[in-house]
C-alpha cells in the first residue's frame, strides 16, 4: 500500500528535485547549457535562412531583361542622388570636425556599418526579436544599435560566435531616449502594445504638454543621441497625444514602419574606438 | 539499446524547427504560434517517467535557448520553458492511467489542454512580471496567438503523434511494453 503511494508521489518528487537542481545550478552552467542547445539548433536555422536566400536568387533570375534594364535605370538615378548627398555629408563631417577642434569638444562616436542577413524572425506578444547571421566573428557587441533604411530596427541583446539576437524596437523589453523632430527635449520611448494581425506599435511618454500631434500631420519621433544610438534616426510617427493622469506630461502611441516585420537585411552599427 | 528519449526528443526538435520557420513567415501578419503543450504530450502519455521526462527537459532547454531570458526585478529567470514543461509533463503523467492514453483523440485533447495551461504561464512570466503593465491590446494579441496555436495543434497533433510512434517502431521500441513500465 505504502509502496503504491510512493509510486504515485514519485513523479512529483522527481519534479521537485529537477526544479530544486535547476534553481541551485550556477548561472555559468545555465548559460553554458543555453549556448549548447542554441548551437545544436543553429545549423537548422542558418540552413533555412540560406535556402530562403537561394529562393530569392531564383526568383530574381526569373525577371525578364527589360525589367532588369528598367531597374538598372532607376538605380542609376538613385545612385546619382546619393552620390551628391554623400559629398554633402562628407563636407558637413569635415565642418563638424573643424568646429569640434576649434571649440575643443569631445567628438561624436564613429561607427562601422556591418550589414547582416536576418536568419529568424520571432515576433510574439511576449517578445519581438530577430536573429542575424553575424556574431562575435564580426566584432558585434551587446547593445550595438541596429538600423535599416527606415530607421531604427533595435538593439543587439545577445551575441554568439556566428549569430546575434536583436531586440526589435517594437519589443516591450526595449526602451530608448527619443526626441521629436525639430525639438531637443528628450522623451521616453518603449516598445509594446502589439496588436494581432496589424503592424507593431510603441509608446511615447513624458512628452511636454506644448507638443501637439494631429493624425493629418503626424510627428516624427527620432533617436535623441543619448545612449548607444546616433541622433536623428527615425523610430516612428506619433498621431495623437493624451495628457497623462498626473497632468504634467503627455503620452501616446507610436506607429512603427510596416517593413520592420518583413526585414531580410539590417545594418549593425559597431562603435569604433575614439581616435 | 535504443534510446527512447532520444527518438522522441529528435521528433520534438523537428516539430520545433518547423514551428520556428512558420513563425518566421507569420511575423509580418502579427501572428505567432506557441506549441509547448504538443511538445510535452506524447512523452508524458506514452513513455515511462525517466525517458519521458528526459525528452521533455531536453526539448524545453532547446526552446529556452532560442527565446529571451525574462528578467524580473533585474534577476534573470533562466529556463521558464523547462519549469513549465516539466510541471505539465508530471501532471499529465500522474493522471494518464485514468484515461485511454493510447488514443490519438485523447492525446489531441491533452495537448490542447496542456498548451492552454503553459501559454498563460509564459504570459505571466514574460508580460506580467518582466514587461511594463499589459494593456488591452497586449492581452488581445496574446489571446489571438493562443487561438492560432490551438488551431495549429488541432491540425498538427495527429501527424506529430504518428511520427513519434512510427519513429519508435522503426527503432524497434515496443510502446505496449513501455506503457507497462513506470520508470
Amino acid at each position: 500500500m505504502s509502496s503504491k503511494r510512493f509510486d504515485q508521489a514519485r513523479p512529483f518528487l522527481s519534479l521537485g528535485i529537477i526544479v530544486l537542481a535547476w534553481l541551485l545550478l550556477p548561472v555559468g552552467v545555465k548559460s553554458f547549457l543555453r549556448v549548447t542547445f542554441f548551437e545544436l539548433q543553429a545549423p537548422v536555422q542558418v540552413t533555412a535562412s540560406y535556402v530562403r536566400d537561394l529562393q530569392e536568387f531564383w526568383a530574381d533570375r526569373s525577371h525578364s531583361k527589360d525589367e532588369l534594364i528598367e531597374a538598372a535605370h532607376q538605380l542609376r538615378h538613385a545612385y546619382a542622388g546619393y552620390e551628391f548627398q554623400a559629398q554633402q555629408a562628407e563636407a558637413q563631417q569635415a565642418e563638424i570636425a573643424r568646429l569640434e577642434g576649434l571649440l575643443r569638444l569631445p567628438s561624436n562616436p564613429k561607427y562601422r556599418f556591418e550589414p547582416a542577413r536576418v536568419c529568424r524572425r520571432d515576433l510574439s506578444g511576449w517578445w519581438q526579436q530577430l536573429t542575424i547571421r553575424k556574431g562575435s566573428n564580426y566584432d558585434l557587441t551587446v547593445g550595438a544599435p541596429v538600423v535599416y533604411s527606415g530607421g531604427v530596427v533595435g538593439r543587439v541583446r545577445e551575441v554568439r560566435l556566428y549569430e546575434a539576437d536583436v531586440d526589435l524596437v517594437s519589443s516591450p523589453r526595449l526602451r530608448l531616449a527619443a526626441t521629436f523632430e525639430n525639438d531637443t527635449r528628450p522623451v521616453s520611448y518603449q516598445g509594446g502594445n502589439n496588436p494581432p494581425l496589424a503592424p507593431a506599435r510603441g509608446i511615447v511618454e513624458f512628452v511636454p504638454p506644448d507638443i501637439v500631434a494631429y493624425s493629418s500631420t503626424p510627428l516624427r519621433l527620432v533617436t535623441s543621441g543619448l545612449g548607444e544610438f546616433p541622433p536623428g534616426l527615425t523610430i516612428g510617427y506619433v498621431q495623437r497625444l493624451e495628457t497623462s493622469p498626473d497632468g504634467l506630461f503627455q503620452s501616446g502611441e507610436v506607429s512603427l514602419d510596416r517593413r520592420l516585420t518583413e526585414l531580410t537585411e539590417v545594418t549593425v552599427l559597431v562603435q569604433l574606438p575614439p581616435d | 539499446m535504443y534510446r527512447r528519449w532520444l527518438i522522441v526528443f529528435a521528433a520534438s526538435l523537428l516539430l520545433w524547427s518547423i514551428v520556428c520557420q512558420v513563425n518566421h513567415y507569420l511575423a509580418p501578419y502579427g501572428a505567432y504560434l506557441s506549441v509547448g503543450g504538443l511538445l510535452v504530450t506524447f512523452a508524458a502519455l506514452r513513455l515511462n517517467l525517466r525517458n519521458g521526462l528526459t525528452a521533455t527537459i531536453l526539448i524545453a532547454l532547446a526552446v529556452d535557448s532560442l527565446e529571451p531570458v525574462p528578467a524580473v526585478a533585474n534577476h534573470l529567470i533562466f529556463g521558464p520553458h523547462l519549469l513549465l514543461f516539466a510541471t505539465a509533463h508530471v501532471l499529465i503523467f500522474h493522471l494518464r492511467n485514468r484515461f485511454p492514453r493510447e488514443e490519438t483523440l485523447f492525446g489531441l485533447g491533452t495537448a490542447l489542454l496542456a498548451n492552454l495551461a503553459i501559454f498563460p504561464g509564459l504570459s505571466f512570466l514574460y508580460v506580467e512580471l518582466a514587461a511594463p503593465p499589459a494593456s488591452g491590446t497586449a492581452s488581445l494579441r496574446l489571446l489571438a496567438d493562443l487561438g492560432w496555436s490551438q488551431l495549429f495543434i488541432l491540425i498538427a497533433a495527429p501527424w506529430f503523434f504518428s511520427l513519434q510512434e512510427r519513429a519508435l517502431e522503426l527503432a524497434h521500441v515496443e510502446l505496449a511494453e513501455e506503457d507497462n513500465r513506470f520508470y
